[in-house]
């Protein structure tokens, strides 16, 4: 278990302030966090290459663990065998040991072609091979990385996720990321820490934290694209012409926040048990990966997920009048 | 948007002022080379008070160089990677010898190494007109070109190379002797190169320390006060040669490593 408690430090720009976590090992972890959020210098404090200054890390071996930087930090002057090796030399292994472990940890990442490569003439996604090989032939027990995905397109984005999804089951090592996207944290973290202006907003299963965001700012981070605030009068919240049910009771100001998924769309008034009802005009679609997005003009605005289906078969089109339903269940509420 | 007239004079202006400053610099020199007597010349070559000077000027300047490889670029290591009280002070004192005149710099180091010094009547010893005190001298005058220039390649190299070095288990001095140094090796040649030329152009504070022996640039000095322009022109022709020729070798090598 690798336990950082109440860790702070002061870099000037920006700083981190009491850090509690709690790493399991063997486990994924994904810090998520806007850029700017500190998340690299808390990867660097967990190596020991910054120092806390106060608080404390236990638990990390640093004689066992890798670190590969978003950059890959690839040593220009070395070739792509001597990058790999540097960290068995550095532990004065002999050279046979050195050239059998760097061709098994080689064939295993497909650079097995590229050993005598100068690491300049690498493609982007051969560069963080290297830089993952280098980490992993010391066979550490963590796996520290920054941002490895975020120079890549979509199609390497996938493709790097899958591949750590790989290492991470073969080699049993704890592996801890960091990364601003979401979506990326959703799909390999085991559990999740999101970070903001230096603190630790909030952690836990993915989908915990998806679906209980625990203030405005961690909703608006996970993607919830409608945030209302106001008072809360005997269970309900004024919304442009709307009164709509949430789940809480009074409160002087509260946000409520929603997901486009969560709101239905229909033309006709939908006879459900649904408690909260809208209508308005559609202003705009937009196509996405998924399916659509669709803003409704319903006094205030509102982003309706879609799939790509729905949206044919109903065949909505821009100006058309909707029904928008939704459960109290799928309101958020927050009072900060 | 600039008019299309002014769009054009562009290049040629700029041209010109580049050419004026080179012409600056290379007419004196051109004037000098072709008035000297080519069979002057190779006489002057041939004289062993010529070719001992100019052979002191550039082993004193490579030594002065050498040492200061050893002492400056660990320093310039400190100066770009480590914050603490009294670096900007500290970078001022190596810039200081750039800026002071270079008599005064013999007389502040005359202080140091002289027959009054402390060092004289702690040890004994002598430095005033040896080799050792003309490498002291050029070292004093020059080191400033290598450390500066060290340090702004230290600077270029992202720290993170040298973080992910320490992630692998490297040590302080395997961290700094395989990754950080092999990294600025292109900062460290060309700041060797420009100290070895402000060494061997040295003429101040050498004097000063050691009149004799004599290295190239006392020696012309010398000749120019006893025996006026014509005696003087000669040895100096053959510094110049011998100096552009060490450079440009020294250049080509450093283009080859690019």
């Amino acid at each position: 278990m690798i336990r950082l408690e109440g860790v702070d430090r002061d870099l000037g720009d920006f700083s981190l302030r009491s850090i509690d976590l709690a790493i399991r090992e063997g486990e994924y972890f994904v810090v998520m966090g806007p850029s700017g959020a500190g998340k690299t210098l808390l990867l660097e404090l967990m190596a020991g290459l910054a120092l806390p200054d106060s608080g404390e890390i236990t638990g990390v071996d640093l004689q066992a663990l890798g670190f590969i930087y978003q950059d890959y930090m690839l040593f220009p002057h070395m070739d792509v065998f001597a990058n790999i090796a540097f960290g068995l030399k550095v532990r004065r292994l002999e050279k046979n040991q050195i050239q059998e472990k760097v061709r098994r940890t080689a064939a295993e990442l497909e650079l097995t072609n590229l050993l005598g490569r100068d690491v300049r003439t690498l493609s982007g996604g051969e560069q963080q091979r290297v830089a993952i090989a280098r980490a992993l032939v010391i066979r550490p027990r963590l796996l520290l990385l920054d941002e490895p995905t975020a120079a890549l397109d979509r199609a390497n984005r996938l493709r790097t996720q899958k591949m750590l999804r790989r290492l991470h089951r073969n080699t049993g090592a704890t592996f801890v990321q960091v990364t601003h996207d979401f979506e990326e944290a959703m799909s390999l973290a085991d559990r999740v820490a999101l970070m903001m202006g230096g603190r630790i907003v909030q952690s836990g299963r993915p989908d915990e934290v998806l679906t209980c965001p625990a203030s405005r700012d961690v909703a608006d981070f996970m993607g919830y694209r409608n945030i209302f605030s106001g008072p809360v009068r005997r269970g309900r919240m004024r919304i442009g012409a709307w009164e709509l049910q949430v789940p809480l009771e009074e409160s002087e100001f509260a946000y409520a926040a929603i997901r486009g998924e969560d709101i239905l769309v229909s033309r006709d008034p939908l006879d459900s048990s649904a408690r909260n009802h809208m209508s308005g005009r559609v202003s705009a679609i937009m196509g996405n990966a998924s399916g659509a997005e669709i803003l409704v003009d319903a006094g205030v605005e509102l982003n309706v997920g879609i799939t790509r289906t729905s949206l044919e078969e109903m065949g909505i089109r821009v100006g058309d009048p909707v029904v928008l339903t939704l459960k109290v269940s799928a309101i958020r509420c927050f009072e900060h | 948007m600039d008019a299309p007239g002014r769009r054009r004079l562009f290049t040629p202006i700029i041209s010109a002022s580049g050419f004026l400053l080179v012409l600056m610099i290379a007419l004196p020199l051109l004037r000098m080379v072709v008035s000297v007597d080519p069979a002057e010349l190779s006489r002057t070559a041939g004289e062993r008070e010529v070719r001992q000077a100019i052979a002191l000027t550039l082993r004193a300047s490579l030594w002065a160089t050498l040492a200061a490889m050893v002492t400056g670029i660990p320093l310039a290591w400190m100066l770009a990677r480590r914050r603490f009280p009294g670096r900007r002070i500290l970078e001022g004192v190596i810039d200081l010898p750039v800026i002071i005149p270079h008599t005064a710099a013999g007389i502040a180091l005359l202080s140091v190494w002289g027959r009054q010094s402390l060092f004289h009547r702690l040890t004994g010893l002598t430095l005033v007109g040896t080799e050792v005190a003309i490498s002291l001298a050029m070292f004093f005058v020059s080191v400033p070109f290598l450390v500066n220039a060290v340090k702004n390649g230290f600077r270029l190299v992202d720290e993170r190379y040298e973080k992910t070095a320490r992630s692998l288990g490297a040590g302080p001095w395997r961290v700094f002797f395989s990754i950080s140094l092999p990294m600025v090796r292109k900062s460290i040649l060309s700041g060797s190169i420009m100290m070895l030329g402000r060494g061997i152009s040295e003429f101040g504070a050498v004097v000063i320390l050691a009149y004799h022996p004599m290295t190239a640039p006392v020696m012309i000095y010398e000749r120019f006060q006893n025996f006026g322009l014509r005696y003087a022109l000669p040895v100096t022709v053959l510094l110049i040669l011998i100096s552009l020729g060490v450079f440009l070798i020294l250049r080509m090598v450093e283009e080859r490593r690019r």
